[in-house]
């Protein structure tokens, strides 16, 4: 064998060992991620039985459980950022981040739930709002809404916003879309139960909220 | 499968070309190659300065060929005027009285006329050529004679650098040619050049007769020269310590102009005159890996370059058409805390990274094998910043100049 043909063998070796090293590293690092997500999860579960465990507890004073129900959102949100990370770094496609968007979205539907029983046993005006949004190419102005709904959020930290993938394939959720009568085009809105859909502008948007709905202050809840 | 999947072939690529390149360096014939000596024999040799309208660079130029170790009756130094229209002559005029000089003038005809002018005036068994923009290090001719060892080696290329960079497009320069340096001292040992690059290439005068003189080559006669060595079967051999520093382009434009000269140059001579040497086993690693490896980054530098700029015009595009509306001072200001999480970790990513760090190795090797002085640091950096932005404007150009059958002027 010559000198050249032996070093392009030791060459392909390198590259190939080099990119099956990168390869599975990237990989271990995505599964580290899903796990990190999982746990979130997991935790947030646990986070929302432990709530409204506690909200059944209290029967004679069902709204003390309203601090760890707003804490809970934030944790929410959270896990809301990164599972939206993930699925642009995996895919929409990929199997591991579907199941966690199907526990998310069934975490949201119970904290929806949540809160709506909360507002009706201690008297509180949340202000809450079902967002849904399709990745199949059907929804042009599904990132401008997802990213003026971010700026809400942050902006007025006592607005509820709950994101849901129209086209996921989990009953609870079609359920909701049912009940509330969600149908195309997307991205579709319901805010404190009245319908909005498609997107233009920020200001269009909350224009649909409340009078006084989108206010600085935590006064609503916090008392 | 995403549109940058198809970037992996070529990422690939280059991690094998870098491999390659390492582990040929550490292997019998480059390792012996490096420990090669100066020699006590000094045979006679004539250095050619082709020079068109040099006023400001030629006599320092002759002064570092005079300042040459090497015995003053065996070095001739042949300036050639190749009909300049400035104050060249006036310049050259001082070294007449010089021994070793002589001077040579003719009506303008390009490079090559003067090389070949110089060629004729000469009877020393080896015959170096010098761009007058170039200046050499004292012991550099004593770093080329012993890789004449072989009778089978028909030129030498020396080791190119910068002279005094001074500019982030100048030092990027400096960090390439000290990448160049190990690319063709390594290439040498496997005998792959295919390039005697105008700054102190040498040749045996005998070969020289044999070839024939040196022609247009589309701009790029030191090219063209060079694939006829290899034609021929001869070998390419490499000085990694004979330095010469040479003036380098200054801005992006005149960069842009030098390079496409030299690159249009390798593709009209590669698909012209030379095809047959590519992957043409008869011509070993040069036709079965160098060239073929050449054609292909040049096409996939382009299509690398142009998938980057694709992507970041839609991620732009898409981020203005988000934001739209949105409060500035929610746009620009950070919305979390550094998280490991959201560390973009892909096989692209790495994978250009890896490629990346292979490079910076391969210049901080070659200023070690040239002993080349002075700092490398901020060569590094405009290298990692600035040349992946800029290399693929010339081989644009110069791609587009070759398909179009357009020539262009050859000073930058």
């Amino acid at each position: 064998m010559s000198l050249v043909t032996r070093n392009v063998l030791i060459a392909l070796l390198i590259t190939v060992a080099l990119a099956g090293t990168v390869a599975y590293a990237v990989n271990y690092l995505n599964n580290a991620r899903i796990a990190e997500l999982s746990t979130m999860e997991d935790q947030l579960s646990i986070d929302i039985i432990s709530l409204d465990t506690q909200f059944s507890l209290l029967s004679s004073a069902p709204c003390e459980s309203i601090a760890s129900s707003t804490m809970l959102m934030s944790d929410l949100s959270d896990l809301g950022n990164r599972l939206s990370y993930a699925e642009g770094q995996l895919g929409t496609d990929n199997a591991q981040v579907v199941r966690l968007k199907e526990q998310y979205s069934l975490i949201e539907i119970r904290d929806y739930m949540l809160t709506k029983q909360i507002a009706k046993a201690c008297g509180t005006k949340p202000v809450t709002v079902l967002y849904f949004y399709s990745n199949a190419g059907d929804c042009a102005d599904c990132d401008k809404a997802g990213y003026a709904l971010s700026y809400l959020r942050t902006t007025y930290p006592t607005l509820r916003v709950y994101s849901f993938d129209y086209n996921l394939d989990l009953g609870a959720l079609k359920t909701l879309i049912a009940l509330n009568k969600i149908k195309a085009p997307l991205p579709a809105f319901v805010i404190n139960g009245k319908h909005y859909n498609g997107f233009t502008t920020l200001a269009d948007l909350e224009k649909q909220f409340p009078k006084g709905a989108l206010a600085t202050s935590t006064k609503a809840i916090a008392r | 499968m995403g549109l940058d999947a198809l970037t992996y072939p070529f990422i690939f690529l280059a991690i094998f070309f870098e491999a390659f390149v390492l582990v040929t360096l550490l292997s019998k014939p480059a390792r012996s190659a490096r420990g090669r000596g100066p020699v006590e024999e000094t045979p006679s040799v004539a250095i050619i300065v082709p020079c068109w309208n040099e006023e400001a660079t030629i006599a320092a130029t002759c002064e570092s060929l005079l300042a040459l170790d090497y015995p003053a009756d065996k070095l001739e130094i042949i300036l050639v005027d190749d009909g300049s229209t400035d104050a060249t002559p006036a310049a050259m005029a001082p070294f007449a009285e010089r021994p070793q000089v002589r001077i040579i003038r003719k009506e303008n005809g390009g490079k090559h006329t003067a090389l070949n002018a110089g060629i004729a005036a000469t009877s020393a068994e080896f015959i170096g050529c010098l761009d007058a923009d170039s200046f050499v290090a004292p012991d550099a001719l004593r770093e080329i004679i012993p890789c004449f060892a072989s009778e089978r080696v028909a030129a030498v290329t020396a080791a190119m650098a910068v002279h005094r960079p001074g500019n982030l497009i100048q030092h990027m320069q400096h960090a390439e040619y000290a990448f160049g340096i190990t690319i063709r001292h390594t290439m040498a040992s496997i005998n792959g050049l295919y390039v005697t690059p105008g700054p102190f290439s040498f040749y045996r005068h005998s070969t020289l007769k044999e070839l024939g003189e040196f022609l247009h080559g589309h701009q790029t006669e030191d090219m063209e020269m060079a694939l006829r060595i290899q034609r021929a079967g001869y070998e390419i051999e490499n000085a990694p310590r004979a330095l010469v520093y040479t003036k380098s382009p200054d801005t992006v434009l005149k960069l842009i102009k030098q390079r496409t000269r030299w690159t249009s140059g390798f593709l009209r001579n590669i698909f012209g005159e030379y095809r047959d040497l590519v992957g043409n086993r008869r011509y070993g690693v040069l036709g079965m890996l160098v060239l073929p490896t050449a054609i292909i980054s040049i096409w996939s530098s382009i299509l690398l370059f142009s998938y980057a700029i694709f992507t970041l015009a839609q991620s732009i595009v898409t981020a203005i058409q988000v934001r739209m509306g949105i409060p500035l001072s929610y746009i620009f200001l950070p919305h979390r805390s550094f998280d490991m999480f959201y560390v973009p970790v892909n096989f692209f990513i790495i994978l250009g990274l890896a490629t990346l760090l292979a490079s910076l190795s391969l210049i901080v090797i070659g200023k070690r094998l040239s002993r080349m002085p002075g700092p490398l640091g901020v060569g590094i950096l405009s290298y990692t910043f600035l040349y992946g932005l800029i290399a693929p404007l010339w081989l644009i150009r110069s791609t587009a100049d070759v398909t179009l059958g357009k020539s262009r002027d050859w000073r930058w």
